[in-house]
């Protein structure tokens, strides 16, 4: 009995931040339908009811995150809390993936929120960001503790639904159009997983996750071609929220014109849960066994490192920052899906500990991005020459984030690119054993060449640009870059826990 | 209960609503109580019927031999007889507050009852005579609810929508006189009434008359090519596109079409056959088609109607897959569409009746200034959508749980229909919603200062509605039972 009701703890993180999250959301509708005479919604609020609100979320945040990380590292826990279908409960269940993306989930949005309390300040209407941001971060945890496929896709259409409005929050025309593509495009892809979902309904023995899958031998064998098919479009239509190819349109126009805080949370934790989609429906459903050296298999490696290097070209030719890291995003994110794709373990670890590198990463520079815009105003990458003289600390935590995602050693990017390629080689994959690592090898040119003069330009503009040196700020802003950017390459240096512990979700499910 | 209630239910609304234009009502008042109180009770009555029913039939008079007007209670009539029962009561509240802007209440509240009373016919009809005889009834009462306006547009859509429907009814005619011929009694029996004696080899006759059978009914139910009539049929007011042209009237088709696969004809027989294949790849047309044009249309009522026309071919798509599955998952669809739907509608109205706007790009800003009735929209449209923990998501499962199990290829592609549909679905909805929230940074909300929330009135059915979505979406449990017992009953 006492289990029992430990087990319900489970919700504590998800209810507070979710009925925060709620209640912020309606005090804001309701604060617009007050003031009907005044049109334009209210820009900023007054100092004070605007240092409550931000002591109320960062309260709240800080419990259910703390909630949150004591649910999912005191043991295994599971929740049945009722039955949405015929015999599919809604089912939570911690397990270690899980408690690997809750951990980044919640690093990151801590260190966001913190962020957007001073950023948020220039975009206004700042109950309705962080209402939805907490009730984000409450189905992220719902996504991340999900047991089986159909919690899953109900907490991830929801996700969908409830970052939307942070895509659209400027109000603009170009946000709005932006936010809408990003919903249909995350509803195609979400509906592709539903045909594919509905197969796997009927082929296998139950849909709660199980390590190496749960497909049904004996069902399986009289038709596969059409389950190979299912799972393939299965495959698409998870890799939207992840920006693979060909369902990768929206990452670049969503990304970019949402608040710098809103992207980063997106680029470093909502297209993960595309990649957490593919594992868990992979994995832990299909089974790597199913899709092993067949063409699904081989067609998306060719998708994944399509999209690598796409990616990287793209975010090469782009001139506005926050697109440039969109287009990045696109095209590290599928060097998780290309380590996934291997089916193979040390090229899975790989992509796990991508996964968690890649987070931190995205989320600096991204930050980065909002507080040169936030400071200057100007959003191309040739307008930031001698940046580096008004915002040196900025500027060298962009660096680091940046090297750490090219690859160099000893920063954390450098661990995971090698077990990825060592993944590769070690793989039976024919052609791509090869061609994976040289692509990669090529992208990570390609970023250091997409990155690295923005680094250069800042601190040396040359003889003709006049900056006036100035002394730093080091607000808020600065202080969550920081964290981030240490916390890139820190991990870089001292990566042994971590890769112990991917490598022991790798071999689990192989 | 006796099988006399069965008549009671039909006639009173039918006798009451004659009543209406007759009877000398002092007050606005006086009439509305009446109204509300005819209908409560025959629905009261249904429900009675409903929990325990009849095993005999009733024979209300009889023609001569065969046929005859006669009503039985089953579970699959039960079905549409709950749905329409139970919305009947909570739409005549809304049409009180909305027809105050229409005019011509006696005229319009008499058809609009006896509608009620046709429509139950229908869903009790014992034999394939009685239905085709209700049926009929239903294009005639609901003529007058389309032409209430009396504008030029109206006139047009009540002469486009008799000629389909009388058409169609003479398709129907075709299979009632075959039945007649070759079955072995007109009244529905699970599995089909064919002689196969009499009919010898026919076999190809048979697939024939059934193929123009289901046309004809499914003319009600909007099937493409013969689903034009039900967008222009969007200018009658609203409680009637809400309920008859989201519900009672289309849904009856798509009931007639059940009962003439399963119950006259039977599934054996038709399972497999290039019939079947036919009017599958008929209707996965029409969820296409019907979608994409919701998406072009950009007057709010029509869009919703491209939309049912759609999702009315979801449930024919359940009823020919002619499977126990498949019949269970038109009937889910059934009852999750009505109250998706009716709800979406009733939105739609409440937004006409308060601003008098009707094209959707009017409806910048409408989210601040009818937060209520916006907010129950787009709860409604994610249903639509099929957003899980919302109706929408359980039917369209059990649907897609039908199609895979069916094995057939064609089903397949069919859920693929069902599924793009839905996307096109969440464009065609959301974009609306996104409009009503987001109207931009810029938007001026003087333009719109006189808009708010309709009364109790209309709020009160949408409430319901909305509540019930989520209730059937979080908890599908006491649908699923009880449609499996339906289904087991039919199987």
């Amino acid at each position: 009995m006492e289990k029992h009701i430990v087990n319900y703890w489970i919700l504590l993180p998800i209810l507070l931040s979710g009925m925060t999250g709620i209640g912020l959301l309606l005090s804001s509708l309701r604060g617009h339908i007050r003031n009907k005479e005044e049109n334009v919604a209210e820009k900023s609020m007054a100092d004070k009811s605007l240092f409550r609100l931000h002591l109320l979320v960062g309260i709240v945040l800080v419990i259910s995150v703390v909630l949150a990380l004591l649910a999912a590292w005191s043991g295994e826990r599971s929740l049945t809390l009722f039955y949405l279908m015929d015999e599919i409960p809604v089912y939570f269940h911690v397990d270690a993936v899980g408690r690997l993306f809750l951990t980044i989930t919640s690093i990151v949005w801590v260190t966001v929120a913190f962020y957007a309390f001073v950023y948020m300040k220039h975009e206004g209407d700042e109950k309705r960001f962080f209402g939805f941001f907490l009730l984000l971060y409450s189905v992220l945890v719902s996504l991340d503790f999900a047991g089986n496929l159909i919690t899953f896709y109900f907490f991830y259409e929801l996700m969908t639904l409830t970052s939307m409005p942070l895509v659209l929050h400027s109000g603009t025309k170009e946000a709005i159009m932006a936010a809408l593509k990003y919903l249909f495009y995350s509803m195609l892809g979400a509906y592709c997983a539903l045909f594919g979902i509905y197969f796997l309904y009927q082929n296998c023995d139950s849909l709660t996750f199980t390590a190496g899958g749960t497909l049904n031998a004996g069902l399986t064998a009289s038709n596969s071609g059409i389950l190979l098919l299912a799972v393939f479009v299965m495959l698409i239509g998870f890799g939207a929220k992840a920006g693979m190819f060909p369902l990768h349109a929206w990452l670049s126009t969503a990304h970019p014109v949402a608040p710098a805080p809103a992207s980063a949370a997106l680029s470093s934790i909502i297209v993960k849960s595309g990649v957490l989609a593919l594992i868990r429906s992979v994995f832990y459903i299909v089974g790597p066994e199913f899709i092993r050296g067949t063409w699904v298999q081989n067609v998306w490696i060719f998708l994944a490192l399509l999209t690598v290097f796409m990616g990287s070209m793209l975010a090469y030719r782009e001139k506005v920052f926050k697109k440039r890291l969109a287009y990045s995003t696109v095209s590290q994110v599928s060097y998780i899906l290309f380590g996934l794709s291997l089916l193979e373990p040390t090229a899975m670890a790989g992509s796990l500990l991508h996964v968690v590198f890649h987070a931190l990463i995205k989320c600096s520079l991204f930050m980065t991005a909002g507080i040169f815009i936030f400071r200057t105003g100007k959003t191309r990458v040739d307008a930031y020459d001698g940046i580096g003289r008004q915002m040196p600390v900025t500027l060298w935590c962009y660096t680091f984030a940046s090297l750490a995602l090219i690859g160099i050693p000893p920063t954390s990017g450098f661990v995971s690119k090698w077990y990825l390629a060592q993944g590769a080689l070690q793989s039976d994959t024919g052609v791509f054993r090869i061609l994976g690592p040289v692509v990669l090898l090529v992208s990570a040119l390609l970023t250091a060449g997409y990155l690295l003069p923005i680094t250069i330009k800042g601190f040396l503009p040359g003889k003709e640009c006049r900056v006036e040196t100035q002394k730093e700020t080091m607000d808020k802003m600065v202080i969550s870059l920081l964290v981030l950017a240490v916390l890139a390459v820190l991990l870089g240096v001292l990566p042994n826990p971590l890769i112990q512990y991917v490598g022991e979700i790798a071999e689990s499910v192989m | 209960m006796n099988a006399y209630f069965m008549v009671i239910a039909v006639l009173l609304p039918m006798l009451g609503g004659v009543l209406i234009p007759l009877l000398p009502f002092r007050k606005r008042n006086t009439m509305l109580v009446y109204i509300e109180f005819l209908v409560l009770v025959t629905s009261l009555l249904v429900f009675g019927l409903i929990l325990n029913r009849p095993e005999e039939a009733f024979v209300l008079f009889r023609f001569t031999g065969q046929l005859s007007i006669s009503f039985k209670l089953d579970s699959v009539g039960s079905v549409f007889a709950t749905i329409v029962a139970f919305l009947w009561p909570f739409a005549t509240l809304y049409s009180f507050e909305y027809m105050k802007h229409e005019g011509h209440e006696k005229t319009f509240f008499m058809f609009y009852i006896l509608t009620y009373g046709v429509t139950l016919g229908i869903a009790m009809a014992e034999d394939l005579v009685t239905l085709y005889f209700f049926y009929e009834m239903l294009t005639m009462v609901t003529l007058p609810l389309i032409l209430h306006t009396l504008t030029r547009e109206a006139v047009l859509a009540s002469r486009t929508y008799m000629y389909y429907s009388l058409g169609g009814a003479a398709f129907a005619f075709i299979g009632l006189i075959f039945i007649l011929t070759y079955g072995t009694t007109p009244d529905f029996t699970p599995g089909g009434v064919i002689d196969m004696a009499k009919l010898g080899g026919r076999m190809n006759l048979l697939l024939c008359i059934y193929v123009l059978c289901f046309c004809g009914f499914s003319v009600k139910a909007a099937m493409c090519p013969f689903s034009a009539w039900l967008p222009k049929a969007g200018v009658a007011p609203t409680p009637v596109t809400a309920l008859l042209h989201a519900v009672a009237v289309v849904k009856a088709g798509a009931f007639a079409t059940l009962r003439v696969t399963y119950f006259s004809f039977g599934t054996e027989l038709l399972r497999g056959t290039w019939a079947q294949h036919l009017l599958m790849i008929l209707i996965i047309f029409t969820i296409v088609f019907g979608c994409s044009r919701a998406l072009k249309e950009t007057h709010l009522k029509r869009r919703l109607a491209w939309s049912t026309v759609s999702n009315l071919s979801y449930i024919l798509f359940g009823v020919i897959l002619m499977t126990p599955l498949g019949l269970y998952g038109a009937l889910s669809h059934m009852v999750c569409h009505a109250l998706m739907k009716i709800c979406s509608f009733f939105c739609a109205g409440a937004i006409i009746y308060k601003s008098g706007r009707t094209y959707i790009h009017q409806l910048n800003g409408f989210g601040r200034k009818m937060p209520k009735v916006c907010s129950i929209f787009a709860i409604s449209g994610m249903a639509l959508m099929g957003v899980p923990g919302l109706c929408g998501f359980v039917s369209k499962w059990n649907l897609a749980k039908g199609a895979v199990e069916s094995g057939n290829p064609l089903a397949y592609a069919g859920l693929a229909a069902i599924l793009i549909s839905a996307l096109l679905t969440a464009i065609y909805m959301m974009s609306i919603v996104v409009r009503a929230f987001f109207p931009g940074k810029d938007f001026d909300y003087s333009t719109i200062g006189d808009v708010e929330d309709p009364n109790w009135m209309m709020l009160l059915p949408l409430t319901v509605f909305v509540i019930l979505m989520f209730a059937i979406g979080l908890h599908p449990q006491f649908l699923t039972d009880a449609l499996t017992n339906v289904v087991a009953a039919v199987f």
